[in-house]
This record gives structure tokens, sequence and C-alpha cells, in this order.
């Protein structure tokens, strides 16, 4: 049977929905010029934005019929694990060479939004977006994760510290698209995702701590210490990295002084924004606390 | 401003199926009011609270941010498709029988989820069953009854 639409009315505001199905034929749809044309992965972000009137499309470009080609998990020749950009969260979560080589991201996949919303949210759709709220951005941030992006000029490759570039920025032209996350193979790397989350479970962050420490003989070599959904991108810390590098592993847990030195640094080098989540005074002191206990997960992983 | 329309085929609860659609509509409006299948409703419209909960080739989606032109050649089901020639599914019936909805509203998002659960693991955990239906509200809070609900189909289903 065929339906006519005479009865469907939404809060969508009409706009042009075009579907590529090849990587050049989705860039020369994309304008560098024009905030209007927009590329969509799995939109639920999109979508959300548009049903409030934030964004007011021109032109989405969708970029589905891309997924065989670019939603693959795979390592490449040289050990990295390589996440295509419409790999969704959920093959993401249920990826046996993700819980190998970065279970950190398995192990925070299920407190990630919601199942749904797992089963369409895309990687390169949560890195484009730059809504500080996401959590897998925080995450690839500590994993020292390097973005492919294709352009009409040809690729590029920046760091997810580069990329992102403020509250809800990057360093993306309009017309460039994310094909692809890839995260290095590092012996002895070590990583934790904690999240705080202060009305619901499943409720956007008030808080993301994201470490990765390189350990060897006892020690750590280098860490990442990354936090998020407080600030308006994901933010190292470099004066508690600092602190880490060097620092001896007791069991679990380091020396109270190096544990002293972490707090302080996140406490007194990160400006913690105010929203509906908590206080940016609030999101400091889980901040001083979660640090120290993503160490410990981290140790423990 | 004139929309351009388009037409989409899928399969909707085991049946071919098309429907003419603008690019700006709803998976979930095109259920509802095209195909008159009221189960899912739109509630919070922000993906949250699953009542608008609806399987696309398998996996469940909130329609009410899917955009009904992607689901040209796929395979939808709703809630209306879990009894079998009226017969309730063994969900359906656990639902009833631990009164796991008081005003059902939620009701058809809870048995759509927890049937996606319970086909790829029959005997979950409680903790998984909370984590898979996390996404879901009950403003009835009836969630201890959903709970025994979906571990007491398990049970009869395994």
């Amino acid at each position: 049977m065929n339906r006519g639409n005479d009865r469907l009315e939404n809060l969508l505001i009409p706009f042009e929905l075009l579907e590529p199905r090849t990587l050049p034929e989705a860039l020369s749809m994309l304008a560098d010029d024009d905030t209007a044309v927009r590329p969509m992965g799995g939109g639920t972000a999109l979508m959300l934005m548009m049903k409030a009137a934030v964004f007011t499309p021109r032109r989405l470009v969708s970029l589905r019929a891309l997924a065989p080609a670019l939603g693959g998990i795979a390592l490449d020749e040289r050990g990295a694990l390589c996440l295509g950009g419409m790999a969704t969260l959920s093959s993401l979560e249920h990826s046996a060479l993700v819980k190998t080589h970065a279970s950190v991201i398995t192990r925070a996949m299920p407190q990630l939004s919601n199942v749904r919303v797992r089963h369409v949210a895309t990687v390169g759709g949560a890195l484009a977006h730059a809504d500080p709220h996401m959590d897998l951005p925080t995450i690839l941030t500590a994993l020292d994760a390097r973005v492919q992006i294709a352009g009409p000029g040809g690729s590029r490759e920046l760091f997810v510290d580069a990329l992102i570039t403020g509250y809800y920025e990057t360093a993306l032209a309009g017309n460039e698209l994310i094909t692809g996350v890839a995260i290095d193979a590092v012996p002895g790397r070590k990583a934790a995702y904690i999240k705080c989350t202060t009305r619901a479970a499943d409720d956007w962050p008030a808080l993301g701590v994201a470490l990765s420490l390189v350990c060897s003989g006892g020690h750590i070599e280098t860490a990442r210490v990354v936090i998020g959904a407080a600030t308006d991108r994901p933010t190292r810390v470099p004066a508690a990295e600092a602190a880490l590098a060097g620092a001896l592993i007791e069991g679990t847990t380091l020396a109270a002084a190096t544990l002293d030195r972490v707090r302080d640094a996140v406490a007194s080098q990160v400006v913690y924004t105010s929203d509906a989540q908590g206080s940016g005074a609030y999101k400091r002191q889980l901040a001083r606390v979660h640090v120290v206990r993503a160490i410990t997960a981290a140790l423990q992983a | 401003m004139s929309v351009a329309t388009r037409t989409i085929n899928f399969t909707l609860n085991g049946a071919p199926v098309s429907a003419t659609i603008a690019p700006h509509h709803t998976l979930l409006e095109v259920v509802r009011d095209t195909f008159g299948l009221n189960g899912a409703r739109e509630s919070c419209g922000q993906g949250l609270c699953g009542c608008c909960t609806l399987m696309v080739n398998g996996q469940s989606v909130s329609g009410c941010l899917s955009l009904a032109a992607f689901a040209d050649g796929a395979t939808v089901t709703t809630v209306e498709n879990l009894a079998v020639d009226g017969k309730l599914s063994p969900l359906q019936t656990a639902f009833i029988e631990c009164g796991a909805f008081q005003c059902g509203f939620c009701t058809s998002g809870f048995l759509l989820m927890a049937t996606e659960l319970l086909a790829s693991n029959p005997k979950p955990t409680e903790g998984e069953i909370r984590n898979h239906l996390s996404g879901n509200l009950c403003r009835c809070a009836t969630y201890p009854e959903v709970m025994r609900a979906v571990q007491l189909a398990a049970e009869r289903m395994a």
C-alpha cells in the first residue's frame, strides 16, 4: 500500500536531504562557506539541534550509504586500532578488537547515552559535533588518537586534541569529513575513564576524567590526563601529566605526594564551567576526587 | 516553499509497504500518522525516554530521532508485531502478570527494548537488564515490576 503524507506535521523545518554513495560524491556536496550545509552521520545530535531550532539546515548530506566503506573496525599493519568514521558506538561496544586493544572504550560504552542512541551514533559524528559533554572525545584524547580527515584537496590527520578547538568548534572545514580514527598500539599503556553524572545514570556527564598511563618496569613513563564535560573542550592537564611521569607504582596506587600534586593540578589548572549539571566549584571538587579514582582504575585495568 | 517529496519502500511488520514522505519527516510520524500504528509515541522528543522505540533492521532506535527517508529499504517492526495471531508474546504476558505498567504510555518501548535484550542475551543479569532499559523512563515508576517481568519472561523462555 502507498499512503500520502497529508497528516504528517512535525517540528522540523524542511531541508534538502542528499545521500551520496561515495566519499568523493559526499565531499562534492558539502560547502566550505555555508553553515546551513552539514554532513550527518547517525544524526542523533543534529536531530536534537534541529528540533530545538538551534540548527536549521538548508542541506543535509547523509553519510549512511558510506557506512559499508567507512564503518569498519580493524588493525592496520602497524597494529594501530582503526575505527571507521561511520562505525557506530554499538559496534565499538561489542567489538572484540576494541576490547583487546582499547578496553577503556569497551568499559565506557554501557554508560554512554542509551542503547538506541549507541545503535545509531557514529565515531566521526561524536568528534565532528564537538559537544564537550560527549564522552568519546575525552577518551580518545587520552589515547592520543589520530583523526583522519578527507577534503577536496586530499586527506590529512590531526590528533583529537588539535581537532577539537572549543565549545562545539573544530578545526574541520565545512567541506571536510572525518573518515576514521587510529589509536596506536602502545605497549604497557593502561587507561581508564570515569564519568560523573549528577542526575540520571545515563545523563550527560557533569565531569569526565580520562587517563592513560604508559607503564614500564614498575614506573609510569608518560601519562595523559584529560578533563571533559566540565570544560569547553576535552582539556589535557600538563601539570598533572608531569606529576605522574616517572612515578613509582605501588600496587594499584602511587605515593601520596604524587597524588596530591595531581589533585592540585586538575583543581588549579583547569577552568570548570557551571551549568545544569553542577557549579564549577562542585565540578572542580569532583575532578580532585575522581582523578585519583581514575589512576587506581587504570592501574587495575 | 514547496517541499520535495520522495517515495520510500520498506517492510513494516512483515509486509512490504511504501509511503510518500518529505525529508524532514521522522520515522515515528510515518509509522503513526501514515500507517496508524500508535503503539510508539513521542514523549520527550530527545531520545531519552524510549516511548518512541522502533526496531529498524533488528536494532532498537528512537523513532523521534530517525528520519523516515532512512527507512527506505529497511525492515521496521513495531510493538504491534510482538503478538502473533492475537497471541501475546511471553514478555507481554509477563508484563501483565507482574503489573509492569500503570498508565501504559511507556510500555511499548519497554517491551521492544526487553525483547531485543532477551533475543541477544536470553539469561540477562539484573545489571544487564537495568543497563539495557536505562534509556526508558516510566513516570509511574513501575521499574521494579518491569524488572520482575523481564526476569519472569526470561525464565519461561529458557
